[in-house]
């Protein structure tokens, strides 16, 4: 068991407090083993399918960065629900430098 | 949603559209068994859409789901919906056992589908393999992946003729060459991995008789023992590549403990990969080449695309969700269930008709229209979804991308070489692939 804490709001607006989170473990993998409303993580992992969205809260976003251009792409297929600080959960993994990190899950893409 | 309880997906109950006298009729005679509707299925898929959106198939013996917000409902819910009761309890449909004891007799054995299972088994299985076509790694793929289809292109385009077949020359070949070369075996084999990949997907089609079981288990059985000897052989001596890694693959349990997959699992792994990593991304490429010559503008926006990563990767995506190449996957009912407010059996067969799903003019408005900048393109259903969406799909639209980059550089003016009605397709409930495509085209 780790010690790093996350806070996650599901699409249903719950807030999820979670504090042994191990380093290495993505926001996708958190969320899908604890049933978090909204992140699915079809593909694994594989940055692959856009089921796993989150929004970063806005002062956690020079520590968690931009996301990549492969990234930026899947994103991009889901694009009337992305915002600035949009990312995919697989491909942020936890690390101590995000303890504490707060994201709220993108509802998924309607038309 | 992932956290959508049964009872408020079976409480679901969306509006029915009034029917048109044609949809009346075809929904009233239709079936995906008929070859005319499996060749033209769209318009008893909006039939069903609209009128009867959860509608059994006599004919077929099978609930069709045709509206994209039951398709979602229903593959993420592996428990109700099997996978393992929908694939293997129907395979060789009332020829089970003979197909099963020819492949025992003569294919080195019958090996249950690992992937084509249901959780937790599946979890364990599905996370195997996971890592070998992730995003990124399937991007460091892309140079080499450019060269193989480039050259491919290139010595079509060699023999000078203007002519070739889209699919048996081009589509179904690059395929077959990239997965190859993945799993570490060997190339030039095209003609034999091509018919074998047409026995495996006969086992989804629904469409065998018996002298066509006979014929698809021998071709199986060839395939199969050949795969067993490069298993073989990779368990003496690996190698950089996804057989030896298979061979030599460990499961890790729920409790954390590892285990060593099985012979019979490899195999069926292995084939799986073979047989998906080619077929479907052929079809795929296929109908790129029927749209480009049959759909008015499709070449010019091919050009444009391609000068722009953005509007390629959206390109190939509205192609996969305008010309899904899986068009409908099975499903078993675990209990008596309401979708949409029909009844489904205990032990009903089921398919997910994915091609209807991304035809529904609830999430994709004008879905005919083919239209790259759709905001919510990422919905479409053609890798299907849930925690059996392809685990390809990366390396799929790597594929598709690549053939319509080097198409748009090496080829102009391409046409078919045959009247569009003249095209003939496969027979099958589970794909939509054109069978063969006479094109001419001019060099670039």
């Amino acid at each position: 068991m780790g010690n790093l804490t996350v806070k996650m709001t599901d699409t249903q607006g719950v807030v999820h407090s979670f504090d042994s989170v191990e380093e290495g473990t993505s926001l996708m993998e958190l969320g899908k083993q604890n049933g978090v409303s909204g992140i699915m993580g079809d593909c694994g992992g594989g940055c692959a399918c856009a089921t796993c969205h989150v929004y970063v809260d806005q002062s956690w976003w020079d520590k968690v960065g931009a996301p990549d251009e492969i990234e930026y792409a899947m994103l991009d297929m889901v694009a009337d629900v992305m915002q600035d600080t949009s990312r995919l959960g697989c491909q942020i993994k936890m690390k101590s430098e995000l303890d504490g990190i707060e994201v709220v899950v993108a509802p998924a893409s309607s038309y | 949603m992932a956290t959508q309880t049964t009872e408020e997906m079976e409480a679901k109950v969306s509006e029915r559209v009034a029917l048109t006298s044609d949809e009346e009729k075809v929904l009233k005679e239709g079936s995906l068994t008929d070859f005319g509707i499996q060749a033209q299925p769209r318009e008893y898929f909006r039939a069903m859409r609209h009128g009867d959106p959860v509608h059994y198939d006599e004919k077929l013996g099978s609930w069709l789901i045709t509206r994209h917000e039951d398709i979602w409902d229903v593959q993420a819910d592996p428990h109700t919906f099997s996978v393992h009761h929908g694939y293997h309890d129907f395979q060789a449909r009332g020829l089970q056992d003979e197909f099963r004891g020819y492949l025992r007799e003569h294919g080195g054995g019958y090996f249950p589908d690992a992937i084509m299972s249901d959780p937790p088994y599946h979890t364990r299985i599905r996370k195997l393999m996971e890592n070998a076509f992730t995003a990124h790694r399937v991007k460091d793929l892309e140079p080499r992946i450019t060269e193989v289809v480039s050259n491919l292109i290139s010595e079509v385009i060699e023999r000078g003729d203007g002519k070739c077949d889209a699919v048996k020359d081009i589509a179904v070949p690059l395929t077959i060459r990239i997965i190859v070369e993945q799993l570490g075996l060997d190339q030039g084999m095209e003609d034999e991995i091509s018919k074998w990949s047409g026995a495996v997907t006969a086992q989804i089609s629904a469409m065998q008789n018996r002298d066509t079981m006979i014929e698809n288990a021998k071709l199986m059985s060839e395939l199969q023992l050949y795969l067993i000897g490069k298993m073989k052989e990779r368990e003496q001596d690996p190698r950089e590549d996804m057989i030896s890694d298979l061979v030599h693959a460990e499961v890790t349990n729920e409790d954390g403990t590892k285990e060593k997959l099985t012979f019979e699992e490899a195999v069926s792994l292995v084939r799986a990969t073979l047989i998906a990593g080619n077929d479907t991304t052929a079809t795929a490429i296929g109908n790129l080449f029927y749209v480009l010559t049959t759909k008015p503008g499709m070449a010019e926006l091919l050009q444009e695309s391609v000068q722009e990563e953005r509007m390629l990767n959206r390109f190939v995506e509205e192609h996969l969700r305008n010309e899904p190449p899986v068009r409908a996957l099975s499903r078993a009912a675990t209990r008596d269930v309401k979708v949409n407010g029909t009844t489904i059996p205990e032990g009903a067969h089921m398919l997910l008709v994915y091609a209807s799903g991304n035809d529904d003019e609830t999430y994709f408005p004008e879905p005919r229209e083919f239209d790259p900048t759709r905001p919510n393109l990422g919905r479409h259903v053609a890798f299907g979804g849930g925690p059996h969406r392809c685990i390809g799909l990366a390396l799929a639209r790597m594929e598709v991308k690549v053939a319509a980059r080097e198409i748009a550089r090496q080829m102009k003016n391409i046409k078919l070489a045959i009247p569009e009605e003249d095209l003939t397709y496969l027979k099958t409930v589970a794909t939509r692939t054109i069978e063969s495509m006479p094109i001419t085209y001019e060099k670039r």
